[in-house]
Protein backbone atom coordinates (compact mmCIF):
# COMPACT_ATOMS: atom_id res chain seq x y z
CA UNK A 1 0.00 0.00 0.00
CA UNK A 2 1.57 3.32 -1.07
CA UNK A 3 1.80 6.13 1.69
CA UNK A 4 -0.59 8.67 -0.72
CA UNK A 5 -3.39 5.65 -0.43
CA UNK A 6 -2.64 5.33 3.32
CA UNK A 7 -2.72 9.37 3.95
CA UNK A 8 -6.32 9.08 2.03
CA UNK A 9 -7.41 6.46 3.88
CA UNK A 10 -6.72 8.21 7.10
CA UNK A 11 -8.43 11.39 5.75
CA UNK A 12 -11.09 9.79 4.62
CA UNK A 13 -11.55 8.30 8.19
CA UNK A 14 -11.05 11.37 9.95
CA UNK A 15 -13.48 12.71 8.04
CA UNK A 16 -16.04 9.42 8.36
CA UNK A 17 -15.18 10.39 12.77
CA UNK A 18 -16.00 14.14 12.40
CA UNK A 19 -19.22 13.19 10.71
CA UNK A 20 -20.10 10.62 13.38
CA UNK A 21 -19.23 13.19 15.56
CA UNK A 22 -21.46 15.59 14.37
CA UNK A 23 -24.55 13.31 14.18
CA UNK A 24 -24.00 11.99 17.81
CA UNK A 25 -24.26 15.73 18.90
CA UNK A 26 -27.27 16.12 16.56
CA UNK A 27 -28.83 12.90 18.53
CA UNK A 28 -27.71 13.97 21.97
CA UNK A 29 -29.44 17.61 21.05
CA UNK A 30 -32.55 15.15 19.77
CA UNK A 31 -32.19 13.30 22.71
CA UNK A 32 -32.47 16.23 24.91
CA UNK A 33 -35.03 17.94 23.58
CA UNK A 34 -36.94 15.00 23.26
CA UNK A 35 -36.78 14.82 27.06
CA UNK A 36 -37.73 18.28 27.81
CA UNK A 37 -40.80 17.71 26.27
CA UNK A 38 -41.49 15.27 27.75
CA UNK A 39 -41.16 16.66 31.42
CA UNK A 40 -43.17 19.10 30.37
CA UNK A 41 -45.42 16.81 29.59
CA UNK A 42 -45.70 15.34 32.66
CA UNK A 43 -45.86 19.48 34.06
CA UNK A 44 -48.81 20.46 31.80
CA UNK A 45 -51.86 19.08 34.39
CA UNK A 46 -50.73 21.60 36.67
CA UNK A 47 -49.76 24.10 34.02
CA UNK A 48 -53.32 23.71 32.64
CA UNK A 49 -54.52 24.32 36.50
CA UNK A 50 -52.59 27.14 37.01
CA UNK A 51 -54.16 28.96 34.01
CA UNK A 52 -57.97 27.64 34.12
CA UNK A 53 -58.08 29.24 37.57
CA UNK A 54 -57.63 32.58 36.46
CA UNK A 55 -59.55 32.40 33.47
CA UNK A 56 -62.30 30.75 35.38
CA UNK A 57 -62.54 34.06 37.57
CA UNK A 58 -62.09 36.33 34.18
CA UNK A 59 -64.95 35.18 32.73
CA UNK A 60 -67.65 34.93 35.75
CA UNK A 61 -66.02 38.15 36.75
CA UNK A 62 -66.73 39.74 33.18
CA UNK A 63 -70.12 38.53 33.44
CA UNK A 64 -70.90 39.80 37.02
CA UNK A 65 -69.38 43.11 35.79
CA UNK A 66 -71.20 43.50 33.33
CA UNK A 67 -74.90 43.01 34.92
CA UNK A 68 -73.40 44.67 37.88
CA UNK A 69 -72.70 48.21 35.63
CA UNK A 70 -76.65 47.49 34.59
CA UNK A 71 -77.65 47.69 37.74
CA UNK A 72 -75.81 50.44 38.77
CA UNK A 73 -76.41 52.48 35.90
CA UNK A 74 -80.12 52.29 36.63
CA UNK A 75 -79.81 53.24 39.97
CA UNK A 76 -77.77 56.54 39.45
CA UNK A 77 -80.76 57.44 36.61
CA UNK A 78 -83.35 56.87 38.51
CA UNK A 79 -81.71 58.65 41.77
CA UNK A 80 -80.82 60.99 39.01
CA UNK A 81 -84.31 61.60 37.49
CA UNK A 82 -85.71 62.40 41.29
CA UNK A 83 -83.10 64.33 41.84
CA UNK A 84 -81.43 62.58 44.77
CA UNK A 85 -77.95 61.31 45.45
CA UNK A 86 -76.45 58.20 44.69
CA UNK A 87 -78.09 55.28 46.91
CA UNK A 88 -75.95 53.98 49.00
CA UNK A 89 -76.65 50.10 47.24
CA UNK A 90 -74.99 51.51 43.75
CA UNK A 91 -71.78 52.69 46.14
CA UNK A 92 -72.05 49.04 47.48
CA UNK A 93 -72.07 47.61 44.15
CA UNK A 94 -69.46 50.09 42.66
CA UNK A 95 -67.20 48.78 45.77
CA UNK A 96 -67.89 45.17 44.48
CA UNK A 97 -66.83 45.84 40.86
CA UNK A 98 -63.52 47.78 42.21
CA UNK A 99 -62.71 44.32 44.04
CA UNK A 100 -63.72 42.24 40.89
CA UNK A 101 -60.99 44.93 38.42
CA UNK A 102 -58.19 43.93 40.91
CA UNK A 103 -59.38 39.73 40.78
CA UNK A 104 -59.27 40.37 36.80
CA UNK A 105 -55.52 42.37 37.24
CA UNK A 106 -53.88 39.47 39.38
CA UNK A 107 -55.55 37.03 36.97
CA UNK A 108 -54.16 38.25 33.61
CA UNK A 109 -50.84 38.62 35.11
CA UNK A 110 -50.75 34.75 36.68
CA UNK A 111 -51.62 33.94 33.15
CA UNK A 112 -48.72 36.12 31.51
CA UNK A 113 -46.20 35.11 33.71
CA UNK A 114 -47.34 31.18 32.97
CA UNK A 115 -46.92 31.80 29.81
CA UNK A 116 -43.46 33.63 29.78
CA UNK A 117 -41.82 31.16 31.80
CA UNK A 118 -43.20 28.26 28.99
CA UNK A 119 -41.55 30.69 26.41
CA UNK A 120 -38.25 29.69 27.73
CA UNK A 121 -39.26 26.00 27.24
CA UNK A 122 -40.71 26.58 23.47
CA UNK A 123 -37.88 28.01 21.60
CA UNK A 124 -37.63 25.40 18.97
CA UNK A 125 -34.61 25.91 17.25
CA UNK A 126 -32.09 26.82 19.69
CA UNK A 127 -28.96 25.23 18.79
CA UNK A 128 -26.51 28.19 19.31
CA UNK A 129 -24.79 29.30 21.64
CA UNK A 130 -25.96 32.61 23.47
CA UNK A 131 -25.82 35.37 26.12
CA UNK A 132 -28.19 34.23 28.82
CA UNK A 133 -29.36 35.56 32.35
CA UNK A 134 -29.33 32.67 34.24
CA UNK A 135 -31.13 33.76 37.01
CA UNK A 136 -34.46 34.89 34.96
CA UNK A 137 -34.36 31.21 33.28
CA UNK A 138 -34.01 29.49 36.98
CA UNK A 139 -37.37 31.91 38.01
CA UNK A 140 -38.74 30.70 35.21
CA UNK A 141 -38.38 27.20 35.79
CA UNK A 142 -39.26 27.89 38.86
CA UNK A 143 -42.59 29.27 38.05
CA UNK A 144 -43.02 26.39 35.70
CA UNK A 145 -42.65 23.70 37.79
CA UNK A 146 -44.21 25.19 40.86
CA UNK A 147 -47.53 25.12 39.22
CA UNK A 148 -47.58 21.65 39.90
CA UNK A 149 -45.61 21.27 43.63
CA UNK A 150 -46.29 24.39 44.71
CA UNK A 151 -48.92 22.98 46.88
CA UNK A 152 -46.92 20.78 48.95
CA UNK A 153 -42.89 22.33 48.14
CA UNK A 154 -42.20 25.86 48.86
CA UNK A 155 -39.02 26.97 46.64
CA UNK A 156 -37.37 29.55 47.95
CA UNK A 157 -34.32 31.68 46.17
CA UNK A 158 -31.33 32.89 46.83
CA UNK A 159 -30.11 34.68 43.59
CA UNK A 160 -26.32 36.33 43.31
CA UNK A 161 -25.21 38.73 40.98
CA UNK A 162 -24.28 36.84 38.05
CA UNK A 163 -22.79 38.12 34.71
CA UNK A 164 -24.17 36.77 31.33
CA UNK A 165 -23.63 33.38 30.80
CA UNK A 166 -22.64 31.69 27.38
CA UNK A 167 -24.73 28.64 27.00
CA UNK A 168 -27.40 26.67 24.82
CA UNK A 169 -30.13 27.84 26.46
CA UNK A 170 -32.59 25.38 25.49
CA UNK A 171 -30.08 22.63 26.78
CA UNK A 172 -30.07 24.68 30.08
CA UNK A 173 -33.48 24.80 30.77
CA UNK A 174 -33.47 20.96 30.48
CA UNK A 175 -30.72 20.71 32.69
CA UNK A 176 -32.82 23.15 35.72
CA UNK A 177 -36.21 21.87 35.32
CA UNK A 178 -34.43 18.17 35.74
CA UNK A 179 -33.46 18.87 38.74
CA UNK A 180 -36.11 21.14 40.08
CA UNK A 181 -38.58 18.31 39.09
CA UNK A 182 -36.76 15.69 40.61
CA UNK A 183 -36.26 17.85 44.03
CA UNK A 184 -39.83 18.15 43.90
CA UNK A 185 -40.59 14.84 43.88
CA UNK A 186 -37.66 13.54 46.23
CA UNK A 187 -40.09 15.86 48.95
CA UNK A 188 -42.71 12.60 50.16
CA UNK A 189 -45.40 15.32 51.15
CA UNK A 190 -44.66 19.16 52.12
CA UNK A 191 -40.84 20.60 52.04
CA UNK A 192 -38.47 22.81 50.76
CA UNK A 193 -35.97 23.37 47.92
CA UNK A 194 -33.49 26.20 48.07
CA UNK A 195 -32.31 27.66 44.64
CA UNK A 196 -29.27 29.29 44.96
CA UNK A 197 -26.62 31.16 42.45
CA UNK A 198 -23.40 32.96 42.85
CA UNK A 199 -20.15 33.77 40.68
CA UNK A 200 -17.04 31.80 41.71
CA UNK A 201 -14.24 33.59 39.04
CA UNK A 202 -14.78 32.59 35.73
CA UNK A 203 -17.31 30.32 36.86
CA UNK A 204 -21.61 30.54 38.01
CA UNK A 205 -22.45 27.73 40.94
CA UNK A 206 -26.12 27.14 40.83
CA UNK A 207 -27.16 24.87 43.95
CA UNK A 208 -30.44 23.14 44.23
CA UNK A 209 -31.17 21.78 47.87
CA UNK A 210 -34.24 19.82 48.93
CA UNK A 211 -35.54 18.58 51.91
CA UNK A 212 -36.25 15.40 50.52
CA UNK A 213 -35.66 11.62 51.37
CA UNK A 214 -32.15 11.29 50.23
CA UNK A 215 -30.16 8.97 47.53
CA UNK A 216 -29.56 5.95 49.30
CA UNK A 217 -25.74 5.22 49.55
CA UNK A 218 -25.98 2.14 47.45
CA UNK A 219 -28.07 4.11 44.44
CA UNK A 220 -25.57 7.23 44.57
CA UNK A 221 -22.44 6.28 42.05
CA UNK A 222 -25.63 5.33 39.46
CA UNK A 223 -27.57 7.88 39.35
CA UNK A 224 -25.84 9.82 36.53
CA UNK A 225 -26.14 6.36 34.34
CA UNK A 226 -28.56 5.76 31.68
CA UNK A 227 -31.64 3.90 32.52
CA UNK A 228 -30.81 4.22 36.23
CA UNK A 229 -34.17 5.39 38.28
CA UNK A 230 -35.98 5.02 41.34
CA UNK A 231 -39.17 6.33 40.16
CA UNK A 232 -42.44 4.10 39.65
CA UNK A 233 -42.88 3.02 36.16
CA UNK A 234 -44.72 5.95 33.72
CA UNK A 235 -42.86 8.38 36.07
CA UNK A 236 -39.41 8.04 35.16
CA UNK A 237 -37.28 7.43 32.16
CA UNK A 238 -34.09 7.13 33.88
CA UNK A 239 -32.36 9.64 31.08
CA UNK A 240 -32.96 12.50 33.09
CA UNK A 241 -29.87 13.07 35.45
CA UNK A 242 -27.51 11.23 32.44
CA UNK A 243 -28.73 14.27 30.23
CA UNK A 244 -27.93 16.27 32.32
CA UNK A 245 -24.98 15.46 32.90
CA UNK A 246 -24.31 15.57 29.23
CA UNK A 247 -25.44 18.86 28.78
CA UNK A 248 -23.32 20.20 31.57
CA UNK A 249 -20.06 17.96 31.55
CA UNK A 250 -19.96 17.19 27.39
CA UNK A 251 -21.81 20.49 26.19
CA UNK A 252 -20.90 23.38 28.27
CA UNK A 253 -17.33 21.80 29.96
CA UNK A 254 -19.02 22.23 33.62
CA UNK A 255 -19.49 19.95 36.31
CA UNK A 256 -21.77 18.53 38.65
CA UNK A 257 -21.97 16.68 41.80
CA UNK A 258 -24.87 16.18 44.86
CA UNK A 259 -24.54 15.61 48.36
CA UNK A 260 -27.04 13.62 50.21
CA UNK A 261 -27.83 12.57 53.19
CA UNK A 262 -31.11 9.79 53.65
CA UNK A 263 -34.05 11.39 55.84
CA UNK A 264 -32.36 15.12 55.74
CA UNK A 265 -31.71 16.04 51.64
CA UNK A 266 -30.08 16.12 48.62
CA UNK A 267 -27.69 19.06 47.35
CA UNK A 268 -26.91 19.10 43.89
CA UNK A 269 -24.16 21.88 42.07
CA UNK A 270 -23.77 22.63 39.04
CA UNK A 271 -20.80 24.84 37.73
CA UNK A 272 -20.65 26.10 34.41
CA UNK A 273 -18.29 28.37 32.79
CA UNK A 274 -19.23 32.15 31.87
CA UNK A 275 -17.70 31.78 28.31
CA UNK A 276 -17.40 29.00 25.97
CA UNK A 277 -14.59 28.47 23.89
CA UNK A 278 -14.95 30.02 20.70
CA UNK A 279 -16.29 27.83 18.22
CA UNK A 280 -17.08 28.03 14.27
CA UNK A 281 -20.54 30.08 13.42
CA UNK A 282 -21.10 30.46 17.28
CA UNK A 283 -21.02 34.24 19.09
CA UNK B 1 -82.10 35.06 37.27
CA UNK B 2 -84.78 32.73 39.18
CA UNK B 3 -82.97 30.79 42.51
CA UNK B 4 -86.74 29.41 43.32
CA UNK B 5 -87.62 30.67 46.47
CA UNK B 6 -84.43 29.29 47.78
CA UNK B 7 -83.30 32.20 49.53
CA UNK B 8 -82.06 30.94 52.96
CA UNK B 9 -80.01 28.38 51.60
CA UNK B 10 -75.99 28.60 52.10
CA UNK B 11 -73.00 27.72 50.00
CA UNK B 12 -69.96 26.99 51.56
CA UNK B 13 -66.91 27.57 48.77
CA UNK B 14 -63.38 26.07 49.15
CA UNK B 15 -60.75 27.03 46.98
CA UNK B 16 -56.48 28.16 47.79
CA UNK B 17 -57.34 30.63 45.40
CA UNK B 18 -58.58 34.11 46.74
CA UNK B 19 -59.42 35.03 43.03
CA UNK B 20 -62.10 32.06 43.10
CA UNK B 21 -63.70 32.39 45.81
CA UNK B 22 -63.93 36.32 45.26
CA UNK B 23 -65.30 35.81 41.76
CA UNK B 24 -68.42 32.76 42.68
CA UNK B 25 -68.98 35.19 45.74
CA UNK B 26 -69.55 37.87 43.66
CA UNK B 27 -71.62 36.33 41.09
CA UNK B 28 -73.75 34.42 43.99
CA UNK B 29 -74.81 37.60 45.97
CA UNK B 30 -75.59 39.59 43.14
CA UNK B 31 -77.74 36.91 41.49
CA UNK B 32 -79.46 35.23 44.47
CA UNK B 33 -80.17 35.80 48.75
CA UNK B 34 -77.79 32.81 49.56
CA UNK B 35 -75.91 32.70 52.80
CA UNK B 36 -72.46 32.17 50.63
CA UNK B 37 -69.12 31.26 52.75
CA UNK B 38 -66.00 31.04 51.32
CA UNK B 39 -62.74 29.79 52.28
CA UNK B 40 -59.23 29.82 51.13
CA UNK B 41 -57.97 27.25 53.58
CA UNK B 42 -59.48 23.92 53.49
CA UNK B 43 -59.02 23.36 57.13
CA UNK B 44 -60.99 26.44 58.51
CA UNK B 45 -63.40 25.59 56.01
CA UNK B 46 -63.98 21.92 58.01
CA UNK B 47 -63.75 24.13 60.95
CA UNK B 48 -66.96 25.76 60.06
CA UNK B 49 -68.56 22.91 58.87
CA UNK B 50 -68.22 21.60 62.74
CA UNK B 51 -70.36 23.90 64.11
CA UNK B 52 -72.63 25.52 60.84
CA UNK B 53 -74.86 23.51 58.61
CA UNK B 54 -74.84 24.43 54.73
CA UNK B 55 -76.40 22.79 51.96
CA UNK B 56 -74.46 22.72 49.21
CA UNK B 57 -70.34 22.74 49.71
CA UNK B 58 -68.18 23.55 46.46
CA UNK B 59 -64.88 22.37 46.62
CA UNK B 60 -61.82 22.90 44.22
CA UNK B 61 -59.24 19.51 43.96
CA UNK B 62 -55.72 20.91 44.15
CA UNK B 63 -55.26 22.57 47.45
CA UNK B 64 -52.49 22.59 50.05
CA UNK B 65 -53.10 20.26 53.45
CA UNK B 66 -56.51 18.80 52.38
CA UNK B 67 -56.79 17.83 48.80
CA UNK B 68 -60.78 18.48 46.93
CA UNK B 69 -61.36 14.60 48.16
CA UNK B 70 -59.92 14.63 51.51
CA UNK B 71 -62.01 17.85 52.33
CA UNK B 72 -65.18 16.52 51.03
CA UNK B 73 -65.03 13.37 53.09
CA UNK B 74 -64.66 15.19 56.13
CA UNK B 75 -67.01 17.56 55.00
CA UNK B 76 -69.20 14.04 54.48
CA UNK B 77 -68.81 13.29 58.09
CA UNK B 78 -69.80 16.09 59.71
CA UNK B 79 -72.33 17.05 57.09
CA UNK B 80 -73.92 13.72 55.42
CA UNK B 81 -76.93 15.51 53.64
CA UNK B 82 -75.24 18.83 52.39
CA UNK B 83 -74.89 17.99 48.59
CA UNK B 84 -70.88 18.23 46.99
CA UNK B 85 -69.87 19.94 44.41
CA UNK B 86 -66.20 19.71 42.96
CA UNK B 87 -65.10 22.23 40.75
CA UNK B 88 -61.46 21.79 39.79
CA UNK B 89 -59.10 22.91 36.93
CA UNK B 90 -57.05 19.94 37.46
CA UNK B 91 -57.09 18.00 33.54
CA UNK B 92 -57.49 14.87 35.86
CA UNK B 93 -60.72 12.61 34.75
CA UNK B 94 -59.17 9.83 37.25
CA UNK B 95 -59.49 12.75 40.55
CA UNK B 96 -63.24 12.79 38.93
CA UNK B 97 -63.82 8.82 39.01
CA UNK B 98 -62.34 8.95 42.77
CA UNK B 99 -64.47 11.63 44.03
CA UNK B 100 -67.44 10.45 42.75
CA UNK B 101 -67.03 6.87 44.14
CA UNK B 102 -65.58 8.11 47.59
CA UNK B 103 -66.89 11.00 48.16
CA UNK B 104 -70.73 10.39 47.07
CA UNK B 105 -70.39 13.34 44.55
CA UNK B 106 -73.06 15.04 43.68
CA UNK B 107 -71.46 17.18 40.29
CA UNK B 108 -68.34 17.65 39.14
CA UNK B 109 -67.43 20.89 37.32
CA UNK B 110 -64.42 21.87 35.51
CA UNK B 111 -62.75 25.21 35.20
CA UNK B 112 -62.60 27.28 33.53
CA UNK B 113 -66.43 27.56 34.73
CA UNK B 114 -69.66 28.57 33.19
CA UNK B 115 -71.80 30.55 35.91
CA UNK B 116 -75.20 29.41 34.36
CA UNK B 117 -74.39 26.46 34.37
CA UNK B 118 -72.74 26.71 38.12
CA UNK B 119 -75.68 28.20 39.45
CA UNK B 120 -77.79 25.35 37.93
CA UNK B 121 -75.68 22.97 39.83
CA UNK B 122 -76.10 25.03 42.88
CA UNK B 123 -80.09 25.34 42.43
CA UNK B 124 -80.25 21.18 41.81
CA UNK B 125 -77.97 20.33 45.06
CA UNK B 126 -80.25 22.79 47.04
CA UNK B 127 -83.05 21.38 46.44
CA UNK B 128 -81.64 17.71 46.56
CA UNK B 129 -80.11 18.16 50.26
CA UNK B 130 -83.78 19.94 51.11
CA UNK B 131 -85.40 16.91 50.29
CA UNK B 132 -83.07 14.68 51.69
CA UNK B 133 -83.90 16.49 54.80
CA UNK B 134 -87.12 16.70 54.18
CA UNK B 135 -87.00 12.77 54.11
CA UNK B 136 -85.11 12.77 57.31
CA UNK B 137 -87.41 14.58 59.28
CA UNK B 138 -90.31 12.22 57.83
CA UNK B 139 -88.81 9.03 58.29
CA UNK B 140 -88.10 9.96 62.27
CA UNK B 141 -91.32 11.22 62.38
CA UNK B 142 -92.38 7.35 61.32
CA UNK B 143 -90.19 6.45 63.81
CA UNK B 144 -91.39 8.21 66.78
CA UNK B 145 -94.69 7.17 65.26
CA UNK B 146 -94.02 3.70 65.01
CA UNK B 147 -92.63 3.60 68.78
CA UNK B 148 -95.85 5.29 69.33
CA UNK B 149 -97.92 2.64 68.35
CA UNK B 150 -95.77 0.08 69.72
CA UNK B 151 -96.51 1.58 72.89
CA UNK B 152 -100.33 1.82 72.14
CA UNK B 153 -100.11 -2.04 71.05
CA UNK B 154 -98.39 -2.98 74.03
CA UNK B 155 -100.72 -0.82 76.56
CA UNK B 156 -103.74 -2.55 74.59
CA UNK B 157 -102.43 -5.92 74.96
CA UNK B 158 -101.76 -5.63 78.65
CA UNK B 159 -105.42 -4.34 79.05
CA UNK B 160 -106.92 -7.02 77.30
CA UNK B 161 -104.73 -10.10 78.55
Amino acid sequence: MSEATTGSQALSLAAELERLREERDELQHLLAEAHKMASLGRLSAGIVHEINTPIGSIFSNNEVLSRTAEKVRALVLAAAESNQPPPAKALALLDTMMSLFAVDKMACERISSVIRSLKTFARVNDSDIREIDLNELLLNTIKLTSCTYRRRVSVETDLGELPKVECYPGLLSQVFLNLIVNASQAIPNEGRILVSTRQESEHVHVSVTDTGTGIRPQDRHKIFAAGFTTKPIGEGTGLGLNITREIVVDTHGGTIDFESEVGVGTTFHVHLPVRQPRREGSL
Amino acid sequence: METNGQANASVLIVDDEDMVTTSIRAFLQLETEYDVYGFNDPVQAVRHLETNPVDVIVSDYLMPKLNGIQFLSKAKEYQPEAARVLLTGHADKQSAIQAINEVGLFQYLEKPWDNSQLLLVIQAAIERTVLLRTLRDKISALDVAHSNLKDVQSKLLRAFL
